[in-house]
């Protein structure tokens, strides 16, 4: 455990990722005592809709007067709760598919890229879009419909990356001294294939919560009063450019968690792959 | 090659084929009336019902996907509940749109993304690396429309210097249609102004489109050159004293780029269904809006006819990967 | 350009194509980017589904064909009047079952050919023909065969029965012609896929079919020969570029810089500052007859119970909605009808938002066994910001007395699939009803009146038999002077009953260049007709 954390605190960023994530953990953990106004997850002030940001509205409030302060903290778990799920979810997925497909080769390989392909091409919105009718819409519904189109980005990387390995040097030399393909698969090939994957789960993570956000405001996912950051970019968007502050601060969140999660992803990418490992 | 490239795409037809059943049937459980969309709000039951038999909607499912697959291969696409054009009409009209706006995005995140990612790969952990990285993230992480209103408030509003939306300016006469892209349309036509006005105008909508791709390409092709500069058959370079850029930039481009072609691949698809907010934001009259519209009147014909484009372009770029994938390394081929 | 070798590949070429671009555009940019021109009306206007005015009758169509159609009669000033249009009289014969209108002469369509009764006669049967929106208020009433032409300046009308709201809907059909759409027919479909996307009327102004994109982009120029004459208007307006704008902080924008002359009539009210405080638009506001209603399923259980009903009737706070929400840019309704037309009982109160009475009304419901307990559903349109705000408002009172109300975003096509049953209909929903002809029927008849269940006007599937009487005496009398009566005892039973929470009349707010002036605004049409509008410099 300690060699790689000393490792990571050497890389700067990783290490702002690393405090960054903990930050929205925490926030997502204690939302309800944080929050100065924590009943603003559904009580609305008709009297003060739209304040600009003051002291004891620190990001303003919004279209029904509620605090954008407290919505943002306690929007932290919806946040988490979805990007986390919908991405180790698709990685679950797609991870063995691509493994397999990329060393096997023939039948099995064909079949599992084309039905891949297949899945890439189901426009999320209409997955989505019918999902949300066959089990109402809600926070899960919009959940399964990005887990289930977004496993295929993990196969075709993976497969892509099993295929150039599985021609190389080390592996021929593995297979020269009689190694079994299950050994060959995770104990050599999927470390090496891992760092392509990390850097696609990060980014997954921030156009999930994006993405969850155009399916909130089409009725197909989180809906009112939830303090879901992507909803409240949408439902701002009517208030632009006069109440910045409505999607300003929501953004900045989304930003900011999205950041933690990459600069962390690449620092562990840095630190998991052999080759690197060893060279430092 | 050839062998390859016609075994990709025979293989192709199957996929294409799953992708119309799962479409066609997830698109049954949408609830909405396509017989209630096409008749409108003031319409009586009986008129409803009328329609449903003309347009042979109260036959059964498997009868109805029979006829639709048989309608595709002959690339009828059936009409559209909304517009009462044959979508393939409303598609060829507004494909051309998507596509410039696709390229333009898509050249931008390359051009640029490419050289800065291999620029944060070679200054692994120095200050250009980190400031990449910050950067590139923001790219990921910032929402389309806040980035496309910042955009507009400044360079339509403060400076003045770009359109705040759509294709053309109102004002201007639009060039007959040769190819269906403004811009060519404007050259062959010989109106300089009107192609300077649609470039104006493909500016901010291209640059907000490309923010996802950039960030993705750096991050991957720093990933990749991190990944190349640490393999043997470079150590082993170096110190045989090839000069330093020629090694930078050839060599290590070649070899990292594996996963950012991939990731090209992956991006193009996804900027036609993503443009979806672009286009909203900017007026831009392409697939994007035509599939929201689409969905928002229940029209179940374009719904599907979309998907299939989509499929059918996911298709074309996926054989596309594959074939530079394998004149990158060639050994994939021999396998494929 | 430097000697050493290409060590930047391809960024050099990059950047001399980069310079090419932006050299371009500088040159381009010489002009100014506002596209503002003196007689071209830039219009924010929503574009209806498509251009043909016999399939399609909404709130956007109606704007549209105002200007590239013309009709019998048409509806004029605030407020409106039906006032000869194509035709200069009409006469009605005393059971109200024969019609006779006298067209003017010298009218021409936009191809040139003269107007004549027979091609009143064939826009009228193709109405019927193709049975879709707009001929809803005329198929149950009028045959094919009894629109005539006895010459070549009267058109005939044999109605069935006597239907008042006849001479009201008359507006609502737009005269084409006939000899443009019969070249185009497909297998007998009457020229609807033509013309869906082309014109053929004989409006002020005239659609350019390269012009026009479904749902993205219309251009229209003046017809120098309309019938009317321009003698009223010495600078109208040459060219109409509908660009209608999806989003609405683009729209402001576009108003702002000068880049639109108008954003469509459903601005929100938090816009309304910024755009009054600036030097190149204003707001405009103008009293429509569109009101706002939250429906509630009277045959799903609390709704079956008329005091669960009460209790939700006094849960909504209407005033907070209007002044808070809507910043004052409505005016409180209680009828189920605008409160500016005829057969309102102005002696009725309606309900008041009071937490304290809708506890009282709850513990009654909950007495005679309502579910008040059961989890709710309230639908909203997604798309309209109002409607999903006045449903978190509901909630969050309806939470202070212990009612679980669930805000659901929906679209508009699913909303009416599923009114089309009692079962699939929601708990709760949240619509408008324009004016699709101004008369009682289009609201409290076609809301309240048990035949019409199955449409989503209905879909509170309220029956009371006696109401049904009521309506149905009042549907067939000719004269407002006996119809009046009836439709304000209806009402009157009606509000006892509750059975749909009745909000505001609306308050039309649009965003106008300050150089557009003449502007003529009537609740048919929202103030879309551009022949009177001129554009000053």
């Amino acid at each position: 455990m300690s060699p790689i954390l000393r490792k990571l605190s050497r890389d700067l960023p990783a290490m702002l990722g690393l405090a960054i994530v903990l930050f929205v953990l925490v926030i997502a953990i204690f939302g309800p005592m944080l929050a100065p106004y924590p009943e603003d997850a559904a009580a609305s002030h008709l009297t003060r809709r739209l304040r600009p940001p003051s002291a004891a509205f620190p990001f303003g409030t919004d279209n029904l007067g509620r605090d954008i302060f407290s919505r943002v903290i306690l929007g932290a778990r919806g946040a988490l709760s979805i990007a986390l799920t919908v991405v180790s979810t698709a990685m679950l997925i797609g991870v063995p598919l691509g493994l397999i497909a990329g060393y096997r080769g023939g039948w099995l390989s064909e079949g599992i890229m084309r039905v891949t392909d297949v899945v890439l091409a189901i426009p999320q919105l209409i997955l989505a879009l019918a999902l949300a009718q066959l089990m109402s819409p809600s926070l899960e519904s919009a959940m399964l419909a990005l887990s289930l189109t977004y496993w295929p980005y993990f196969t075709r990387i993976v497969y892509a990356e099993t295929r150039r390995l599985s021609s190389s040097l080390f592996v021929d030399a593995l297979r020269g001294i009689g190694a079994g393909s299950g050994r060959i698969v995770f104990l050599h090939i999927l470390p090496n294939a891992l760092s392509p994957v990390i850097v696609r789960a990060t980014i997954g993570l921030g156009f999930t919560i994006l993405v969850a956000a155009v399916l909130g405001f089409l009725g197909m996912g989180a809906t009112p009063p939830a303090p879901d950051w992507g909803l409240a970019i949408a439902e701002s968007r009517t208030y632009l450019p006069r109440a910045w502050w409505y999607a300003t601060f929501p953004g900045l969140a989304i930003l900011i968690t999205v950041m933690g999660f990459n600069l962390l992803g690449d620092g562990l990418r840095d630190i998991v792959d052999p080759r690197i490992r060893r060279s430092r | 090659m050839l062998r390859f490239v016609v075994r990709r795409c025979l293989l192709v037809l199957p996929s294409l084929l799953g992708l119309l059943v799962i479409t066609f049937l997830l698109i049954r459980v949408v609830p909405s009336d396509p017989a209630m969309a096409m008749a409108g709000d003031a319409a009586t039951p009986e008129q409803i019902e009328r329609l449903r038999q003309q347009y042979g909607l109260d036959r059964p499912i498997w009868e109805q996907f029979v006829s639709y697959a048989g309608k595709v291969a002959t690339l009828d696409l059936g009409e559209s509940a909304f517009s009462r054009r044959p979508v393939a009409v409303d598609i060829a009209q507004r494909l051309p749109a998507t596509l410039t706006l696709t390229f333009c995005a898509l050249a931008i995140s390359v051009f640029v993304g490419v050289p800065l990612g291999v620029v944060a790969g070679l200054s692994h952990n120095a200050w250009p690396d980190y400031l990449l990285r910050v950067f590139s993230v923001m790219g990921i992480a910032v929402a389309a429309f806040w980035f496309a209103i910042m955009l507009q408030l400044l360079f339509s509003m403060e400076l003045g210097w770009l359109p705040l939306r759509g294709e053309l300016s109102p004002t201007i006469q639009r060039p007959p249609r040769v190819t269906g892209f403004m811009v060519a349309d404007a050259l062959i036509a010989g109106r300089l102004d009107v192609a300077a006005d649609a470039l104006r105008h493909l500016v901010l909508p291209a640059v907000t489109l490309s923010l996802g791709g950039l960030a993705t390409i750096v991050r991957f092709t720093r990933a990749g050159v991190l990944d190349t500069m640490q393999q043997d058959f470079v150590f082993y370079e170096r110190a045989m004293g090839y000069r330093r850029w020629r090694l930078n930039w050839i060599y290590v481009l070649r070899n990292s780029v594996t996963a950012t072609v991939t990731q090209i691949g992956l991006l193009f698809g996804g900027l036609i269904a993503g443009g979806v907010v672009v286009e909203a934001i900017f007026d831009w009259p392409g697939i994007g809006s035509y599939t929201v519209q689409a969905i928002l009147t229940g029209d179940r014909q374009v719904m599907l006819a979309v998907t299939l484009l989509i499929g059918v372009v996911y298709a074309a770029v996926n054989i596309l990967t594959d074939l530079v994938h394998g004149v990158l390394d060639p050994r994939l081929m021999e396998r494929g | 350009m430097t000697a050493r070798k290409k060590s930047h590949g391809p960024l050099l070429g990059r950047r001399q194509a980069a310079t090419l671009a932006a050299g371009a555009l500088v040159a381009g940019t010489l002009r100014s980017v506002q596209a503002a021109d003196a007689s071209t009306f830039v219009s924010g206007f929503a574009l209806p589904m498509n251009l043909d005015p016999h399939q399609v009758y909404d709130v956007p169509m109606q704007s549209m064909m105002l200007n590239a159609y013309d009709n019998l009669y048409r509806y004029q000033n605030d407020p409106p009047q039906i006032v000869p249009w194509l035709a200069e009289s009409h006469t009605v014969s005393d059971d109200g079952l024969l019609w006779e209108f006298k067209l003017r002469p010298g009218i021409k369509f936009h191809d040139g050919s003269p107007m004549t009764a027979e091609d009143v006669v064939y826009s009228f049967r193709r109405v019927l023909a193709l049975g879709l929106a707009p001929a809803g208020a005329f198929l149950k009433i009028l045959k094919p065969d009894n629109v005539t032409a006895p010459d070549p300046r009267t058109v005939r009308f044999k109605l069935e029965t006597s239907y008042a709201p006849f001479f009201a809907a008359i507006p609502s059909i737009s005269i084409v012609n006939p000899r443009l759409i019969e070249p185009n027919v497909k297998n007998g479909d009457w020229g609807k896929a033509w013309l869906a996307s082309n014109g053929a009327g004989s409006g002020s102004y005239r659609i350019v079919s390269a012009g026009y994109r479904p749902l993205e982009y219309l251009d229209m120029e003046i017809n120098e020969d309309h019938f009317l004459g321009w003698s009223h208007n010495p600078k109208p307006v040459k060219k109409i570029a509908y660009r209608p704008t999806k989003e609405t902080s683009t729209r402001v924008l576009a108003l702002l810089n000068g880049s639109l002359d108008c954003t469509d009539p459903n601005l929100p009210a938090d816009q309304v500052e910024q755009i009054n405080a600036s030097k190149i638009a204003y707001v405009q506001k103008d009293v429509v007859m569109r009101t706002f209603v939250i429906r509630m399923n009277n045959t799903k259980p609390p709704f079956n119970n008329l005091n669960a009903r009460l209790c939700f009737a006094h849960a909504f706070n209407y005033m907070g909605f209007i002044k808070d929400i809507l910043g004052g840019y409505a005016t409180r309704d209680p009828y189920p009808m605008p409160d500016n037309l005829w057969g309102i009982p102005k002696d009725v109160k309606g309900y008041d938002y009071d937490l304290k009475k809708a506890k009282e009304y709850y513990a009654k419901a909950v007495a005679e066994g309502a579910p008040m307990k059961r989890p709710l559903e309230l639908h909203v349109q997604s798309e309209n910001e109002q409607s999903v705000q006045g449903a978190q408002l509901f909630q969050a009172d309806l939470a202070q007395i212990g009612i679980n109300l669930k805000v659901v975003g929906n679209i508009w096509s699913n909303l009416t699939t599923a009114a089309a049953k009692p079962d699939t209909t929601p708990d709760m929903w949240v619509h408008w009803v324009s004016t699709y002809f101004v008369d009682p029927e289009n609201w409290v008849g076609q809301m309240y009146d048990s035949q019409f269940h199955g449409t989503w006007k209905a879909s509170s599937y309220y029956k009371n038999d006696q109401v049904d009487a009521l309506l149905r005496k009042a549907r067939a009398a000719v004269k407002q002077e006996e119809r009046a009566p009836l439709y304000e005892e209806a009402i009157r039973k009606i509000m006892a009953d509750s059975p749909d929470i009745w909000i505001y009349n609306s308050m039309q707010l649009q965003g106008l260049n300050k150089r557009v002036k003449g502007r003529r605004f009537c609740t048919v049409g929202q103030g879309a007709e551009i022949r009177w509008i001129t554009l000053d410099s």
